[in-house]
């Protein structure tokens, strides 16, 4: 504790702290949301189809990432008030759950993401052939294989968090994915564009021609969002492993607090473009609030 | 005193926030960081990655928005029922209802299946004779839209979707001599060709 206080000079970057009000409905209102997104996808039994079930892998890991937070606010808070003290060894094993739990629902956002896309590819790519190829036991078992890894990869991150090894192809995981489900569904805009000019070429059509940017809209804010909300947090492992030292990456790590705020907003947003889209989930909810006045 | 007292628990909260940090992260421990002698801003690099995560998402929006250009020559048409007659480029929406599903949600069955499903929509309108015999309007939607539907219904969409060809583009995978021409010149025999597509696919989906 005094070589923190030591490091705390005025003119040094101060942790940028976050209330705990607004971290607490934050991380609760992204838990409820997600809950509500499974609730509706078991009850309703028309959404039992691969599709929604992707959809709800993606709302799991954001509810483990908010309830990641919310545990280690109410394990400060707790440590706070002297219940549990710093150093010992049940919390430090608490910790380090804490920490898998965590990258478990960074991973498992990823692969959810990056299977959302695959299955709306496979959609458009082989549209008659769909449902032979994505049956709903594929489905499940994509699933269980993408979690099982993710569980693996977590823990094993989490007990070697330190080293290099470990932090660098997490780091390299990210990118990497993105850019995969950028390819996807960049492929999948050619196609689109390439019937769209077809259907113009027609004989029999008059055509009247417009830019429609809705789809680019709609992907910007998909793979934005997620750049925005992870994006500031693996930087920051990346800094913390590379550069502790350094003023610049101190300052950087300051506004370590409003990242993980940003990963629960992330949480919040993704039921919203992702789930809330479909009109059946809608009047699934719409039904199930009806119902409980 | 009271004010004291806040400034004092907010210290020991921050420093305790520190230390917990410090906990949680042991290597930031080691020692003391100097901000002396800093050339640029301390907040470079928090600025910078922002700046630079924005420029990155609004060169990915341009460039998607430069991809969904169909390009095709701009031809004007006077025609006052533009709903009708007016081609939207593509509207890639996922899952969200388009006019197309207007026409298709009446025949929406309660314990039908839900597709999420990618159609290139030649929506004809309602009164489908006055536009076949007019000759125009296509209305051509490409859309991802998740539709709950009756089988009867998906036979519908299904026999839009075999208009246009998908079936050639889910084979020009493997048959590569299909080129781009062949499928608009060869159009009428797949229109034949598309009915028995049709009931296979219905076999698959029943």
């Amino acid at each position: 504790e005094n070589i923190s206080d030591f490091s705390l000079n005025i003119t040094d970057c101060t942790q940028v702290v976050v209330p705990e009000e607004v971290f607490f409905t934050v991380a609760a209102a992204g838990i409820l949301e997600n809950l509500l997104v499974l609730i509706a996808v078991v009850r309703n039994k028309n959404l039992h189809l691969p599709m929604y079930f992707f959809i709800c892998s993606l709302a799991i890991s954001d509810m483990l990432g908010s309830l990641y937070k919310t545990l280690e606010n109410i394990f400060i808070i707790l440590c706070k008030m002297g219940y549990l003290t710093r150093r010992g060894d049940f919390e430090k094993k608490l910790d380090d759950a804490m920490d898998s739990m965590f990258i478990l629902s960074l991973l498992g956002s990823i692969f959810s993401l990056l299977a959302i896309a695959a299955d709306r590819y496979i959609t458009i790519f082989y549209a008659l052939r769909y449902h032979n190829i994505m049956t709903l036991r594929r489905a499940l078992v994509i699933l269980a294989i993408i979690w099982t890894f993710c569980a693996g990869s977590s823990i094993a991150i989490a007990l070697f968090s330190y080293e290099a090894a470990t932090v660098i192809p997490f780091t390299i995981l990210f990118p990497l994915m993105m850019f995969f489900i950028l390819c996807l569904y960049v492929h999948m805009f050619l196609l689109a564009r390439s019937h769209a000019k077809k259907i113009a070429s027609l004989p029999t059509s008059t055509v009247h021609q417009r830019t429609n940017m809705k789809g680019a809209i709609t992907l910007t804010i998909f793979l934005g969002v997620f750049l925005c909300c992870w994006a500031p947090f693996v930087l920051h492992i990346l800094l913390a492993k590379f550069c502790p030292h350094n003023p610049y990456c101190a300052c950087y790590m300051s506004i370590f607090h409003v990242n993980g705020t940003l990963i629960m907003c992330n949480a919040i947003i993704d039921p919203m473009i992702f789930a809330f889209r479909s009109p059946e989930l809608r009047s699934t909810f719409k039904k199930m609030f009806c119902c409980a006045r | 005193m009271s004010a004291l007292r806040l400034i004092s628990n907010r210290t020991s909260q921050q420093a305790l926030s520190n230390s917990d940090y410090t906990w949680e992260y042991e290597y930031y421990e080691y020692g003391p960081v100097s901000f002396e002698g800093l050339k640029a801003h301390k907040y470079s690099i928090v600025i910078g990655f922002w700046v630079g995560l924005a420029v990155f998402v609004i060169f990915m929006f341009f460039v998607l928005t430069l991809l969904t250009k169909t390009g095709a020559p701009h031809q004007d048409n006077a025609d006052p029922s533009e709903k009708r007659f007016r081609m939207n480029s593509f509207v890639a929406d996922f899952g969200r209802p388009l006019e197309s599903e207007r026409v298709f949600s009446r025949q929406i069955a309660e314990e039908s299946r839900s597709l999420f499903h990618f159609s290139i929509n030649e929506v004809e309108h309602l009164d489908k004779a006055k536009q076949s015999q007019k000759g125009s309007g296509l209305e051509s939607n490409i859309h991802f839209h998740e539709v709950p539907r009756s089988s009867g219904m998906f036979e519908e969409d299904l026999n839009c979707l075999t208009k246009f060809n998908i079936p050639n583009f889910v084979n020009t995978e493997q048959n590569s001599s299909l080129g781009e021409d062949d499928l608009l010149i060869s159009e009428p025999p797949i229109i034949l060709e598309s009915k028995s597509i049709m009931q296979s696919s219905h076999r698959i989906l029943d």
